[in-house]
């Protein structure tokens, strides 16, 4: 449809639902598009040279005006901006500190697969599938655990509503945000590295700071 | 039996008018007008409600108590309030009471997100407990069964376990032990709960307290998609719901059709899932090199089956059985019958009904609907045990008995199940179900019977008494006419007394008036899941689709394969969904018979006895949710299966795989889609002419009821007359339960019900050893 339902001519043939044989398309003319566009009158030759000389200069002065600063810029990564306490970085999940168990080294693990932070997440990047704790082989508290536990940290917002989802308190936000990688499925963190210590990369902001 | 009709009321619910049937419960009354009383014990497929949980309490006009809204049938002109400050006060209380033990652990409960007391709660309940004291814990979870997990500290006492093992499933089991808030569920003996339909006391558990070992903790409710099916291992062919995730069933839970299954389903059905995902599957075709089955390409598998079968030509021979669709039947009969030029395939066990009296038996007239086995005064169950070949048709029989007082009867040639619920036993020879059914006839023709009897094995007497509730009472007959649905097997026309057996049924029909009476007839548990699908679909050796002519002489039966295969008269056969060793009769024949073919063509699942020593190419079978296609249940509904889950491995679509051996014997199908090869069957076989996917939908349609049920043409008249049939009791005693089924014996939680555990550890061992090393190597 060429015309536009306001033009004179083929606003009275191109009702909506005509189909395009009816419409005038000989009559129609682009100058019909064309829309004045009211400009300011140009400026004389006292202004134009105030422009240019005065204003620049006046700008400059700005420019100069700075120069005593020290700059602002963050030498990343060799400096880094410190975060606020409840700054939601990447997750991590936990275990119970006191419970060891079967020799090994750390407590049980806090999570039980209950898969209510999948439930709750908006990005759909939770995954978990569940498996039955025995005896001979206990990982969690409860009687299931989580046998599979990847969050896909290329598709996650970072809202932290996996967090308040929890009803053990497994999963919570860290601090880290150096999260970028070379191949999208590293960005699917498994179990064991959303367990592990994390590196501490992230400076905390002190109180006041 | 008069289906039951009532009358139209109006009653005040909540300050509206509401109209329902009369005596219908409150609770169902309430939702006509949109209207929801919350409940936990009341279940309508359980019979009389019992108004234990009290979760239902409403206020009536008129009554000074507050009533249970699930016992208190609507009356016209009742006053009814569901949201009054008494009521609301009330079911906060009764929420807070069950709560009060209830461990509230619905993280790890897998009846979180779909649990009606946490639906309750949240919607009825006061949102606070003033319970501090500690609550009642009992040890758990424990094994009820190896199926079935109970916790007992999450039972709110609703009895409706309890309640399905006594009136519906009547095992009488499960019983509650203990008083007060120590009561638990349990079997009174202490034995673990085994029986055919344990399984359904998961479903019915409003809360978590009774869990399905096999879907343990394996998904959430929100991790999962429900995919509508229709279960084909068995010929009930129950509706089901496969429960989907990551494109593998992980349970499978009923999906009630009050005229196929009423609700329920067995442990087969509910549990034999397992098998479609176990490491013993077949995932692609394998060819036999060098004495073992090898892991091939798709092309090289076609390639080998097509040149073993062109190589036989005519003397190719097929058989069908387990989950084949009809359309994978019809194709399979196109390529034997166009393709190879060759008329011997089978679908039957055995034995072959000619071509007029299979017609007869299929008129619509005679075809009794499932609901009818509920409603008729009398039903005959001649020579089938429900709980082994069609297991749902089971707690059918029992709920006609126990609401309605059909009088059952059941003639069998050993012990039955249904002993219990039935007004009348009688025993024949084994084998000898014809010869029953023409002593039966005779007698109740009024003519003389002793030596028919006698011939059959039965006493006479008993045959008497049997046509005397048949014909039933004089009191019976001034309510109307006599309904009766008798209910056989397959087995009753097997071997050679086929005919026979059709005969005596059809003088059966005539002497009882079943075509002409309104809501009785005959109703047959075919031998395979889709047995009259199949055989509509012109998988028989002296018919084509639809019960049509042949073009030429007819073939050879399922028997006469096997005796033609070990005589070198046939050289090669293929066998669709069917191990002759473990499906068809006479085992050792079969035995020869594939010794000495020379292609042996097989869509398999698992690698059972038959399929691993004599198939020399194996293409990969479907699990039913894997399957497009349609299935025929027993009284003529056609149904259809979609595709639930995927293919797992390189496994493709059988019927794709029949239409390509059929295009490289020549034919010229040019098929695209399962709807295509759906629409060929719908055409070739006149009595479903004009069939649409639409029309089937999610419910099925029975043909009868369609107008193109006249293109089946007009029945032979049945010959009268007594068939001498002979007693063969060899025939019987090959028929296996459908319990003896690979499904079962792969299915992890399910195999302590298989019959044969020495087949169990030997099908095991070798499929260790021939398939897994084998696949190794290939990856």
């Amino acid at each position: 449809m060429a015309s536009p339902p306001n033009s004179e001519d083929g606003g009275a043939a191109g009702a909506p639902g005509t189909s395009a044989a009816t419409l005038n398309v000989a009559a129609w003319s682009p100058g019909d598009d064309v829309i004045e566009v009211q400009r300011t009158p140009a400026p004389g030759p006292t202004r134009s040279t105030w422009r240019t000389f005065v204003e620049t200069l006046r700008g400059l002065g700005t420019t100069f005006g700075r120069f005593h600063e020290t700059p602002v810029t963050v030498q990343y990564p060799e400096e880094k901006t410190p975060v606020y306490p409840r700054f939601r970085g990447r997750h991590k999940l936990h275990r119970f500190e006191d419970t060891p168990q079967n020799g090994a080294q750390a407590g049980l693990e806090k999570c039980v697969g209950c898969s209510l932070c999948a439930a709750a997440c908006p990005a759909d990047c939770i995954r978990v599938v569940a498996a039955e704790n025995t005896p001979e082989h206990r990982v969690s508290a409860g009687e299931r655990y989580a046998e599979i536990y990847e969050i896909n940290l290329s598709r996650c917002i970072f809202c932290g509503y996996c967090e308040v989802a929890c009803p053990f308190d497994a999963i919570t936000m860290g601090h880290d945000y150096e999260l970028s990688d070379y191949d999208r499925t590293d960005l699917i963190f498994t179990k064991e590295m959303l367990l592990a210590e994390p590196l501490e990369r992230t400076p905390l902001r002190n109180e006041g700071e | 039996m008069p289906r039951p009709e009532s009358k139209t009321i109006t009653f005040t619910i909540d300050g509206r008018e509401v109209s329902a049937p009369e005596n219908t419960m409150l609770v169902d009354a309430a939702k006509l007008g949109d209207v929801e009383i919350p409940v936990f014990c009341y279940e309508p497929k359980l019979g009389q409600p019992v108004g234990a949980c009290r979760m239902c309490l409403v206020e009536i006009e008129g009554i000074p108590k507050l009533q249970t809204g699930c016992s208190t049938p609507v009356k016209d002109g009742m006053v009814v309030y569901t949201q009054s400050d008494r009521v609301t006060i009330a079911q906060q209380a009764v929420v807070e009471f069950l709560l009060i033990n209830h461990p509230l652990d619905c993280p790890v409960c897998d009846k979180g997100g779909e649990c009606p007391l946490q639906d309750i709660t949240f919607g009825w309940g006061g949102g606070i407990s003033r319970f501090v004291e500690p609550k009642r814990h009992f040890v758990k979870p424990l094994e009820l069964s190896p199926l079935i997990a109970i916790d007992r500290e999450r039972c709110i006492l609703c009895y409706r376990c309890v309640r399905f093992s006594q009136e519906i499933s009547e095992d009488y089991q499960l019983v509650l032990l203990d008083r007060g808030a120590h009561s638990y569920v349990a079997t009174f003996d202490g034995h673990p709960y085994v029986a055919p339909f344990s399984g359904n006391i998961v479903e019915l558990c409003p809360v978590g307290a009774l869990t399905s070992r096999a879907y343990r903790f394996r998904a959430r409710p929100w991790d999962i998609e429900s995919a509508g099916s229709v279960c084909t291992l068995c010929p009930a062919q129950c509706n089901v719901a496969v429960t989907v995730r990551d494109e593998r069933a992980l349970r499978v839970l009923a999906r009630e059709h009050p005229e196929v299954d009423d609700g329920w389903l067995c442990d087969k059905g509910r549990f034999a899932y397992q098998s479609f995902h176990v490491p013993e599957r077949i995932t692609q075709p394998l060819v036999r090199d060098g004495g073992f089955l090898r892991p091939v390409s798709w092309e090289r598998a076609l390639d080998e089956a097509s040149a073993g079968l062109r190589r036989a030509g005519a003397r190719a021979a097929g058989v069908a059985a387990g989950t084949t669709t009809s359309e994978e039947g019809l194709l399979l009969a196109r390529l034997l019958r166009e393709g190879l030029g060759s008329p011997h395939l089978d679908a039957r066990r055995s034995g072959t009904v000619s071509t007029g009296l299979a017609r007869a038996l299929a008129a619509p007239a005679l075809q009794a609907r499932v609901s009818d086995l509920e409603f008729a005064h009398a039903v005959l169950v001649l020579d089938t045990e429900p709980v082994d070949d069609a297991p749902i048709l089971d707690l059918r029989l029992r709920k006609g008995v126990r609401r309605h007082r059909t009088k059952l009867a059941v003639a069998s040639p050993g012990a039955t199940t249904l002993a219990e619920p039935a007004t009348l036993c009688v025993r024949f020879a084994p084998g000898a179900g014809a010869a029953f059914a023409v002593a039966l006839a005779a007698a109740l023709r009024g003519e003389d019977h002793a030596a028919l009897a006698r011939d059959a094995g039965a006493e006479a007497d008993q045959v008497a008494a049997l046509s005397d509730l048949l014909r039933g009472s004089e009191s019976d007959e001034a309510q109307g006419p006599h309904e009766v649905v008798i209910l056989w097997g397959e087995r009753l026309t097997a071997g050679d007394s086929a005919d026979h057996g059709a005969q005596a049924l059809l003088s059966l029909a005539d002497a009882l008036g079943l075509a002409d009476t309104d809501g009785a007839g005959l109703l047959e548990i075919p031998a395979h899941a889709n047995g009259r699908g199949l055989r509509e679909a012109g998988v028989l050796p002296n018919a084509g689709p639809g019960y049509g002519e042949l073009a030429g002489a007819a073939g050879r039966d399922a028997a006469g394969i096997a005796a033609g295969l070990a005589a070198g008269e046939l050289s090669a056969v293929y066998l669709l969904h069917c191990d002759p060793l473990r499906d068809l009769p006479d085992r050792q024949a079969w035995g020869e018979a594939l010794a000495s073919a020379s292609t042996v063509v097989a869509h398999a699942s698992h690698l059972t006895q038959g399929i691993r020593e004599h198939a020399d190419v194996v293409f990969p079978a479907e699990a039913y949710p894997e399957k497009e296609g349609t299935v025929v249940h027993p009284d003529g509904r056609v149904q259809r299966l979609r595709p639930a889950i995927a293919h797992p491995g390189e496994v493709r679509h059988e019927w794709r795989v029949l239409a390509e051996l059929a295009e490289r014997a020549g034919l010229e199908l040019t098929l695209h889609s399962g709807a295509a090869a759906a629409e060929l069957l719908y055409a070739s076989v006149p009595f479903y002419a004009g069939l649409t996917l639409d029309e089937i939908g999610g419910r099925g349609v029975r043909w009868q009821e369609r107008a193109a049920a006249t293109e089946l043409g007009a029945a032979a008249p049945p010959a009268p007359g007594p068939g001498a049939a002979s007693a063969s009791a060899g025939e019987a005693a090959a028929y296996r339960s459908l319990w003896d089924a690979p499904e079962v014996e792969f299915s992890p939680t399910l195999e302590f019900l298989f019959p044969h555990p020495e087949l169990l550890a030997d099908d095991r061992a070798a499929s260790a050893e021939l398939l897994a090393p084998e696949l190794e190597t290939a990856s």
